[in-house]
């Protein structure tokens, strides 16, 4: 078994909230935002229904100046890495000792759309700071030269399951001993209306059958699902050894047991059943949990149709059947690349609630006989939780958390 | 165009990219650099002004005035050749 590690800090800002109280209290009223996509670059005589943040100034401790030529993404940043910064006193620590991982790649779309279109007939007066600004890694700038963060700083890429790739990679700095303390942090995608065009044409993002209803478009392993449904969001997550939280005297929020991560030798977007179960099968394995063990799944549940199918197919065939079963993602929708983080700590402030989030939309689950949480929130303590991602290009992880006494 | 109202462009667009210096007063004497603005800062700021008067001037003519006014008087000059 790997040596204990625990999460000592967590950030987020979704649609439904921005900071952790009001996350988790919106996630369990059930609250949600979605309709037709507003901000600017999103549309292109178009009407994709997505769940926007709300404004995020100011951040304390941030300046202002560094705020105005932050992109979207790097503001998300900013102010979840603020959050969660505090939480785990990391002030205290040796700079050369913390890390951070930020998990996605070609996350500013909507942002290089937009300076593209500016300065298409007049490339001459060009912002130089696009220089900076067009690489993802700028997140890892911004964040160090605002935190003191000297031991380590990178993206890691893996689609839609990038958000527990950077979390698994944020653990392997921790017990590699590379850092004593590694941030995880899954970055807002912020897409334009060409990603948007382009996974509505490759069948992945809900069709326009609810143009007329954006609040009932979102509806993952409901039966009348189509295709997920983006929202933004951003997750950071502090990962430290459990020695490590306590000499600080801090209360962590959950220890991570395991992990796996799977390719399934696919380039094209559809599922994998034997790549998820080897992913699934990776963290009990590494965790030394049995299936019966697992009493919450936040499961990746996009909305797509063989998506969700998949996956269910993949616990049944790990024999994880017992457990509840919620969908983060009804709420806040598809955060892509801060998916895998941002559920995460759904999980976590839902193990530390003792209370699981309802599941929206869900009128006609596509199997009945799981343990659904469906319309309404419900008292559980969490003992033991498997959270699982997907991603494009046949990635598959999933991560292994267990309560702290 | 007269220097002030150059004068008045680089401030504006200085406190576009520096917001802490909405309340400066800022005159011909002032240098960028002594103000807060980093290497960064400075290219965008003159960039920013080059757009707003259509100019655009090579980055080795931008590294000589050695303050706000002496670089309204390198864009008030390519204006007059413009």
């Amino acid at each position: 078994m790997l040596p204990e590690l625990a999460v000592t800090g967590m950030g987020v800002v979704s649609s439904i909230g921005k900071g952790k109280a009001a996350f988790e209290s919106a996630l369990l009223k059930g609250d949600s935002c979605f309709g037709v996509m507003q901000r600017p670059g999103r549309q292109r005589d178009s009407a994709y229904i997505g769940a926007e943040m709300c404004e995020m100034h100011p951040i304390p401790g941030v300046a202002r100046q560094t705020m105005r030529a932050a992109s979207l993404s790097a503001q998300a940043a900013l102010l979840v890495l603020d959050e969660a910064w505090n939480e785990a006193q990391l002030s205290e620590v040796d700079p050369c000792r913390i890390g951070l991982v930020v998990g996605g790649s070609n996350i500013q779309q909507r942002e290089l759309e937009r300076i593209h279109e500016e300065y298409r007939d007049r490339a001459e007066f060009l912002r130089p700071t696009y220089a900076l600004s067009f690489m993802d890694s700028d997140l890892c700038g911004f964040c160090t030269a605002n935190f003191a963060i000297r031991g380590l700083a990178y993206t890691v890429g893996g689609a839609s399951a990038s958000g527990q790739l950077a979390i698994i990679q944020a653990a392997q700095a921790v017990l590699m001993n590379q850092v004593d303390v590694c941030i995880a942090l899954g970055a807002l995608m912020d897409l334009s209306h060409w990603e948007c065009c382009g996974f509505r044409s490759i069948g992945a993002m809900g069709s326009d059958r609810y143009a007329n209803e954006p609040k009932l478009a979102c509806r993952p392993f409901d039966k009348n699902h189509d295709g997920f449904i983006y929202g933004e969001s951003c997750g950071a997550v502090v990962i430290e050894s459990l020695e490590s939280s306590r000499r600080r005297g801090l209360s962590p929020y959950a220890t991570l047991r395991g992990w796996g991560i799977a390719m399934d030798g696919n380039r094209n977007p559809n599922p994998s059943l034997n790549g998820e179960i080897q992913a699934i099968q990776g963290a009990l394995a590494t965790s030394r949990s049995s299936p019966a063990e697992i009493d919450y799944v936040n499961p990746h549940g996009t909305g797509s149709v063989v998506g969700d199918e998949t996956e269910l197919m993949a616990l049944r065939a790990c024999k994880v059947t017992d457990a509840y079963l919620n969908a983060t993602k009804s709420l806040i929708g598809h955060g892509l690349t801060a998916a895998g983080t941002v559920e995460a700590i759904a999980t976590l402030l839902q193990m530390r609630a003792g209370r699981l989030h309802p599941t929206r939309n869900m009128e006609d689950p596509i199997d009945s006989s799981l343990n659904w949480v469906g319309g309404k929130a419900i008292d559980h303590q969490v003992e033991n939780a498997l959270t699982l991602s997907m991603g494009f290009g046949g990635i598959n992880t999933a991560l292994l958390w267990q309560r702290c006494n | 165009m007269t220097q002030a109202e150059v004068l008045n462009l680089i401030a504006q667009r200085t406190r576009e990219i520096l917001p802490g210096l909405d309340a400066h007063q800022f005159v011909a004497s002032d240098r960028l650099v002594e103000l807060g603005a980093n290497s960064v800062d400075r290219v965008e700021i003159a960039m920013l002004v080059q757009e707003s008067l259509n100019l655009s001037i090579s980055r080795i003519e931008l590294f000589g005035p050695k303050n706000i006014g002496e670089l309204a008087d390198l864009f008030l000059e390519k204006l007059c050749v413009a």
